[in-house]
């Protein structure tokens, strides 16, 4: 696995899980807070929808194939305000995605808590992490 | 040492000095940018108008605690008759309609100019109040003229409104929901019926303070009334929402993660 990682964390999870409480859905109740993810792979379209904001990528499995796989972030009026802008992250670019895994195993959807780009940039699930309004 | 130390002790007593005769100025500085008075429109009555929310957006520095997670607060859940705690008992995360883009009868926070969000906004005139929520695209026409609820509206997920000045409180009556929403989301279970009625009483305190009262009626469903945790809501430093949609395009996925067992 090679792109894929998987890993166990333990407290930290819970207390990501809590803070994100007060979203529009319960994250809880879909994505695995015990089963951290970390993807690789290459944005195909992020997509700044409600309730949540998207993020689309490519990913190659220990095969060689291509898996597509899609995670949650926040609210996209919240990262809007918060200073993201559909530039900033374009096709094609390069990232790596950590977070938590579908309950599901068969779906290939997650719960975004970290991205950082090529160039170590990092957003976070309610968007940029640096700057005046960074959360 | 003597002659240099006196000079640095009349200056800290100078300094004293000025900081307390400084500190009246300070304290008149402070209660000057205080809010003003609620604005007012052309026919008298307070104007609501602006974009209203707690303070930040959800997950932002500063974001309020939602008074709906009050550990002590009555919910409304929990003023179900005895076959609606049955059924709820057969609902979850899974069930909640907004994952497929279908917005709360009420909202998440108990405000429900929000529906699922935090934010919203109010365009008022003296003789029709528009409620805009950013989260689910979805409006509300309030007239104040007087005019009775409409008898030609098929039901729908937000209801039918009219409002009423109660000297500086606008009153707001609504009705005629479907039976296919639920009050709140993030999989809390708030189903209801179509017997639904929601009371609202809007206070604009100060230019940049909103007061929410509210109550829910549903006699198939409920006990008794629930009477909903006054909101206090401040006026955000922007002047429109956003304009965005909402997708549904993975809630078959996410349905069947919360359809696993825990």
């Amino acid at each position: 696995m090679k792109d894929r990682v998987w890993m166990l964390l333990a407290g930290a999870t819970l207390a990501l899980g809590a803070s994100v409480a007060s979203a529009h859905h319960s994250f809880a109740a879909v994505y695995n807070m015990q089963q951290p993810i970390t993807v690789k792979g290459t944005i195909v379209e992020v997509r700044l929808t409600n309730p949540h904001s998207w993020f689309y990528l490519d990913v190659k499995n220990d095969a060689g194939q291509v898996e597509r796989w899609a995670f949650e972030a926040g609210t996209p009026s919240g990262m809007i305000r918060n200073g993201y802008k559909s530039s900033v992250i374009k096709q094609g670019e390069e990232v790596t995605i950590t977070g938590f895994q579908a309950r599901d195993p068969s779906s290939h959807i997650g719960m975004l808590r970290e991205l950082v780009m090529a160039d170590g940039t990092k957003f976070g699930l309610f968007g940029p992490q640096e700057g005046p309004n960074a959360r | 040492m003597h002659e240099s130390v006196a000079p640095r002790t009349t200056l800290h007593l100078v300094g004293m000095i000025a900081c307390l005769l400084a500190a009246p100025v300070l304290a008149q500085d402070s209660a000057s940018s205080k809010p003003g008075p609620a604005p007012r429109m052309a026919d008298g009555h307070p104007d609501l108008s602006g974009v209203w929310w707690g303070g930040a957006d959800i997950g932002a520095r500063g974001s309020r605690p939602p008074a709906a997670r009050d550990p002590n607060a009555v919910t409304y859940a929990s003023l179900y008759q005895p076959w609606a705690v049955e059924k709820a008992k057969t609902l979850s995360d899974k069930d909640d309609p907004t994952l497929r883009c279908v917005g709360t009868a009420f909202g998440t926070l108990n405000v429900r100019m929000w529906n699922v969000g935090a934010v919203g906004q109010i365009v008022a005139t003296p003789k029709l109040v528009v409620l805009l929520s950013e989260t689910f695209h979805d409006y509300q026409l309030i007239p104040t003229d007087g005019r009775p609820h409409r008898d030609d509206q098929p039901p729908t997920y937000r209801g039918d409104a009219v409002g009423r000045w109660d000297g500086d409180t606008f009153v707001v009556d609504v009705t005629n929901f479907t039976d296919d929403t639920w009050l709140s989301a993030e999989g809390r279970v708030s189903f209801h019926s179509d017997a639904l009625r929601i009371v609202e009483r809007y206070r604009r305190v100060d230019a940049e303070t909103l007061e929410i009262e509210a109550t829910v009626e549903d006699p198939k469903v409920l006990t008794g009334p629930w009477k909903v945790p006054k909101q206090t809501l401040r006026l955000a430093p922007f002047d429109a929402l956003l304009t965005l949609d909402c997708a549904s395009d993975e809630a078959d996925a996410m349905i069947r993660s919360a359809s696993q067992p825990k």
